[in-house]
């Protein structure tokens, strides 16, 4: 199991989100992607679509205005 | 706070939080200077002082429901999400019924129906100015609300985006007159209304609101699944 870290800080809707896609189809089922992000929209739209892909999702604000998405790749 | 209780096993040693300070007593001193800003406008006219607090309100649900009228044109053909798309629709529904009350008390009390100045005319130029706004939004980040509420938040990109969408609003407004007698004037305008009456037009539209919630709702299930 190895853990990898996106760095998205800065970035803007949608960017978060299709680096998120990308790293994720690139990696082994049971690694874990931890995505720190700082945009309140990919807050939304990236936990929504790991959902919905039925992966494991945890939201953790690191900071004010600053999050870790921690998804774990489960199939 | 995780889908099955269980936390996500990390690996490696996390660096300790440290606590993060409150920011309370910055809301506070915002709020104060916001109502003493409501007030100072109040005494200059009454008008302004309510365009200030819906401004304020508006803002806020925006930030606090995460809506995005970017994400739910965009969404859709990133990754066949449409739950913004759909309450975008809800939305628009909603703000069908009130603004035909608005329109149809001042209709059947024979006074002037209010915001027929934006019943514009449509034509090529509407499709082109929808392409390039679209474009624009998805690079950006966001549209004007989007854009605003994140300059709120202090995401640095999107005050670039606020410094440029400035200079693109006054440019535009300053070109305005030449595009106008060229091109936007040169179309229809409709207002349904005249076409269908007052509840037809109401129905016609619900029906086209609902057709396109369903039509998102039946786009996500293909595309996602769920």
């Amino acid at each position: 199991m190895k853990e990898y870290t996106l760095d998205c800080l800065g970035e803007a809707c949608p960017v978060p989100l299709m680096k998120t896609e990308k790293k994720i189809n690139s990696m082994e089922v049971g690694d874990v992607l931890v995505v720190q992000i700082d945009h309140s929209c990919a807050m939304k739209n990236v936990p929504e679509w790991a959902r919905t892909q039925g992966y494991n999702v945890e939201i953790e604000e690191v900071e004010d205005g600053e999050w870790e998405v921690v998804i774990e790749k489960t199939k | 706070m995780s889908e099955n209780g269980k936390s996500i096993q990390r690996s490696g040693a996390r660096a300790p939080r440290k606590p993060k300070k409150s920011q309370i007593p910055y809301g506070m001193a915002v709020l104060i200077v916001m109502i003493i800003i409501g007030i100072a406008l109040s005494s200059r006219s009454a008008t302004l002082a309510m365009y200030w607090i819906f401004g304020s309100c508006f803002g806020f649900v925006l930030q606090k429901s995460r809506f995005c009228f970017t994400a739910s044109m965009r969404d859709p053909w990133i990754t066949g999400s449409t739950s913004v798309t759909k309450a975008v629709m809800v939305a628009l529904a909603i703000t069908t019924v009130g603004f035909t009350a608005i329109k149809y008390g001042a209709f059947l009390n024979g006074l002037p129906i209010p915001g027929m100045s934006y019943v514009v005319p449509i034509s090529f130029a509407t499709a082109v100015g929808g392409i390039l706004f679209g474009t624009g939004m998805v690079i950006a980040g966001g549209c004007a609300s989007g854009t605003l509420m994140r300059v709120g938040e202090g995401f640095g990109m999107q005050m670039l985006s606020l410094f440029f969408f400035l200079v693109g609003s006054l440019l535009g407004a300053y070109h305005f007159g030449f595009w106008k007698i060229n091109f936007i004037s040169n179309g229809p305008k409709i207002f349904l209304p005249d076409y269908f009456g007052w509840f037809g037009a109401v129905v016609i539209q619900l029906l086209i609101i609902a057709c396109i919630y369903i039509a998102a709702d039946l786009w996500q299930k293909k595309k996602m699944g769920a």
